[in-house]
């Protein structure tokens, strides 16, 4: 498509400056500088104690009963379990409402409103609202449960019931936002393909299944990274709402995600070479998952 | 076009210039810690202005913020600031790395090790002998909780133990006219007011089981750690007796598997009888907090010793790359007021650490306080080394896994708690060393 030689310009470049700045100072130096300080023991507040420890902090991390590889791995079985349960909900939802909200029904700009509505509120207030409804001393959920005669776990201190909760507070906070992404990518597919698809006599699931969701693969491939990597943060919900608990009796608690691991031995305790060595872990695990997601979704085109 | 590339590069320059000249802040210059008062003329200090940082977000603020008022107000040659935050030891270790740390801080006695090992306090035994401040002011394990390596860094402000908060209507209605002292009848009156959608003791997995297994513990005669820190102890028989004393009185007389919080927001539904927590909830589950006849009370003693659990606020100066004289003698001053004024503190549901504060007569008049104060004669604390509240950890899990049912080998659990906290007691001492840097 390029004819002849290009032409270099310095204006697209002066475009992405301002930035490339910002970037470089607070993700690219944060980031090699992370890198470095995990070959270190090393606390900030100790300068004078600083020691180059090659791998060991990498090493500390897969040896077998050690404190550490117990509390980091519980840690990130408990992210892992996390993206795997919430991450489907997190696509399937969306995309149904978004459906749902395609049609020209009364009132679905009302309804795009109400169902984005949770995403602008902070993590804290969500966590508070669901905190309030689950918790076991009169919460809303309990109470009606009781009512009706049905059990009442106790859903924020025992398995897999804490995990449950925190999953569906996430669900319904950032649903939202993929749901305004798959609605705008739906509205951009032209509709005389749906036209062509009615005159060929394609039933509803039909047009859905070939000619919306083909469509919207680009779309998806966004989203589905951007869920997982969102989900892999995972951090304030089960500060908020479970403290990490129940715990486990080998260390770790049972929604401890790794974050919150890699915090308090970064921050509550001040390991920060052996806190670096298990983001750089988290990253390149994060980075596996991205990877595959585009080669995954590449395959079908 | 040109020019504009310039004027961006200028930019940027600008702002490296900018970042590089919080490095290169004022070296440090002399140390002069704890300079003695009178080479330090009055006069030619002025009007010092003194930053005073705590962690007292709650409603115990409000109280220390009227002793820093009453303070400003009678001291005119000094004026303090007062900052209360969250996230309060992160916050510490940020202005420590910035060089931004207040001149007073109140650190908690199990936090004070640590802090001094990061060079984030510094130590004041020679001011410390100036304000005539002593240790047979304080009982014994409140006072060595601020010695850290042979040096004083922390002035015990007050001592907030474990309490047991009780219904004395539900108590009344089954025939009990006294909160229980002892293990016989504490399980008396548990049994009696369990029954009829009622609990007589609720107890949670999570926060404070772990602080409620170390007053079990020892009274039991058990120890956390041995006597130089080196490992922990609490798989003992003691430490299984302790659990397994909690375990029963859970499945006997409270609802399983409560989350953090839950048996105090039972408690104050007025269903529950007893309720064992810091005594920092007295507001929370007393009183006007509550529309039964809340009352709070020593812990009974359950096994064979009388021991409650108890952390402390101590008042500490923080470090500084050049340290001001003037605010040094300012701080003293502060400081012993605050310790001397402590019943305005205890207003606020604390008990004053000072021996001879507990003993005036206007601290007697502060209820419930006052009657709860002999307990924290029976107080212990956790030696006094660097990172000890990271080897606690592995307790709080082995005892919140065991409450929540996790797991129901005690004495595996225990075991594996205690291996893993020799781990990190042993990490520990090779990341701090035996002594903080010197100042």
């Amino acid at each position: 498509m390029a004819t002849g030689k290009r032409k270099f310009t310095i204006i697209p470049y002066l475009f992405i400056l301002p930035h490339l700045v910002f970037f470089i100072i607070f993700v690219g130096y944060p980031f090699f500088n992370g890198l470095y300080i995990s070959f270190f023991n090393y606390d900030y507040l100790r300068p004078e104690a600083t020691t180059f420890v090659g791998l060991q902090n990498y090493l500390d991390l897969f040896r077998v009963g050690s404190v550490k590889y117990f509390e980091f791995w519980n840690s990130m079985r408990v992210t892992l379990t996390f993206v795997v349960s919430s991450v489907p909900f997190l696509i399937l939802i969306p995309l149904g409402l978004a459906t749902l909200l395609n049609t020209k029904v009364p009132g679905s700009n009302a309804f795009r409103a109400i169902y984005f509505a949770p995403w602008v509120l902070s993590c804290a207030v969500i966590s508070l609202i669901w905190w309030w409804i689950f918790q076991s001393q009169g919460g809303l959920l309990n109470h009606y449960l009781g009512a009706l005669g049905l059990p009442t776990p106790r859903w924020l201190s025992t398995m897999p019931y804490a995990m449950i909760t925190i999953v569906i507070a996430t669900v319904w906070w950032t649903m939202g936002y993929n749901m305004i992404i798959f609605l705008a990518a739906m509205q951009d597919i032209p509709a005389d393909l749906y036209e062509a698809g009615r005159v060929d006599g394609a039933n509803a699931w039909q047009r859905f299944a070939h000619i919306t969701l083909p469509l919207l693969r680009p779309v998806m491939t966004f989203i589905v990274i951007t869920t997982i990597i969102a989900s892999f943060n995972l951090l304030g919900q089960p500060m908020m709402m479970t403290r990490g608990d129940p715990r486990m009796p080998n260390g770790g608690g049972a929604t401890e995600p790794v974050m919150l691991r890699i915090f308090t031995e970064g921050f509550v305790r001040p390991f920060q070479g052996s806190a670096a060595a298990m983001s750089v872990i988290v990253a390149m695990m994060m980075m596996l998952f991205s990877f595959a997601n585009f080669r995954i979704f590449r395959q079908h085109e | 076009m040109k020019s504009r590339l310039w004027s961006v590069f200028a930019t940027v320059l600008v702002i490296s210039i900018m970042l590089t000249a919080c490095n290169t802040a004022p070296k440090p210059t002399e140390q002069t810690v704890d300079k003695p008062a009178d080479q330090v003329a009055q006069a030619t200090c002025g009007v010092v202005q003194l930053q005073y940082w705590n962690p007292f977000t709650g409603p115990d603020g409000p109280f220390m913020g009227q002793m820093v008022e009453a303070f400003n107000a009678s001291h005119s040659d000094i004026q303090v600031t007062m900052t209360s935050q969250g996230e309060y030891y992160t916050q510490l270790a940020t202005a420590a790395a910035a060089d931004t740390l207040p001149d007073v801080a109140i650190v908690h006695a199990d936090q004070v090790p640590t802090q001094a090992f990061r060079n984030v306090l510094r130590p004041m035994d020679a001011l410390v002998a100036e304000m005539g401040i002593t240790a047979s002011d304080y009982p014994a394990g409140v006072w060595e909780a601020g010695q850290v390596a042979g040096k004083r860094y922390a002035i015990p402000l007050d001592i907030h133990p474990m309490t047991a908060f009780y219904n004395a209507d539900l108590l009344k209605t089954a025939g009990f006219s006294a909160p229980p002292a002892t293990g016989a009848e504490f399980e008396a009156i548990a049994a009696a007011l369990t029954g009829n959608g009622n609990q007589g003791f609720d107890i949670t997995g999570g926060f404070p089981v772990q602080q409620i297994f170390q007053q079990m513990l020892h009274q039991f005669g058990g120890t956390e750690f041995n006597a130089d820190g080196t490992a922990a102890t609490w798989n003992s028989e003691a430490g299984v007796k302790a659990l397994q004393w909690m375990k029963d009185v859970q499945a006997k007389y409270s609802e399983p598997n409560l989350e953090v919080d839950a048996e105090l927001n039972a408690f104050k539904t007025g269903t529950v009888g007893m309720v064992w927590n810091g005594i920092w909830q007295t507001a929370n589950v007393t009183g006007d907090g509550v529309e039964f006849d809340g009352r709070a009370t020593a812990v009974p003693q359950i096994g064979p010793q009388m021991a409650v659990w108890a952390g402390s606020h101590q008042l500490t100066l923080p470090v500084h790359k050049t340290v001001d004289p003037c605010k040094d003698q300012a701080a003293a001053v502060f400081i012993k007021y605050l310790v001397q004024n402590s019943v305005t503190w205890a207003k606020g549901g604390q008990i004053p650490a000072s021996v001879s504060v507990r003993a005036s007569a206007e601290f007697k008049a502060v209820e419930p306080q006052a009657s709860i104060a002999p307990s924290v004669e029976y107080a212990f604390f956790p030696p006094s080394i660097p990172g000890i509240t990271d080897a606690f950890g592995p307790l709080g899990e082995a005892v919140g896994a065991v409450m929540n049912g996790t797991t129901s080998d005690i004495q595996g659990a225990l075991n594996d708690a205690a291996q893993r906290a020799n781990e990190i007691l042993a990490q520990n001492k090779a990341t701090y060393g035996d002594a903080p840097k010197a100042p």
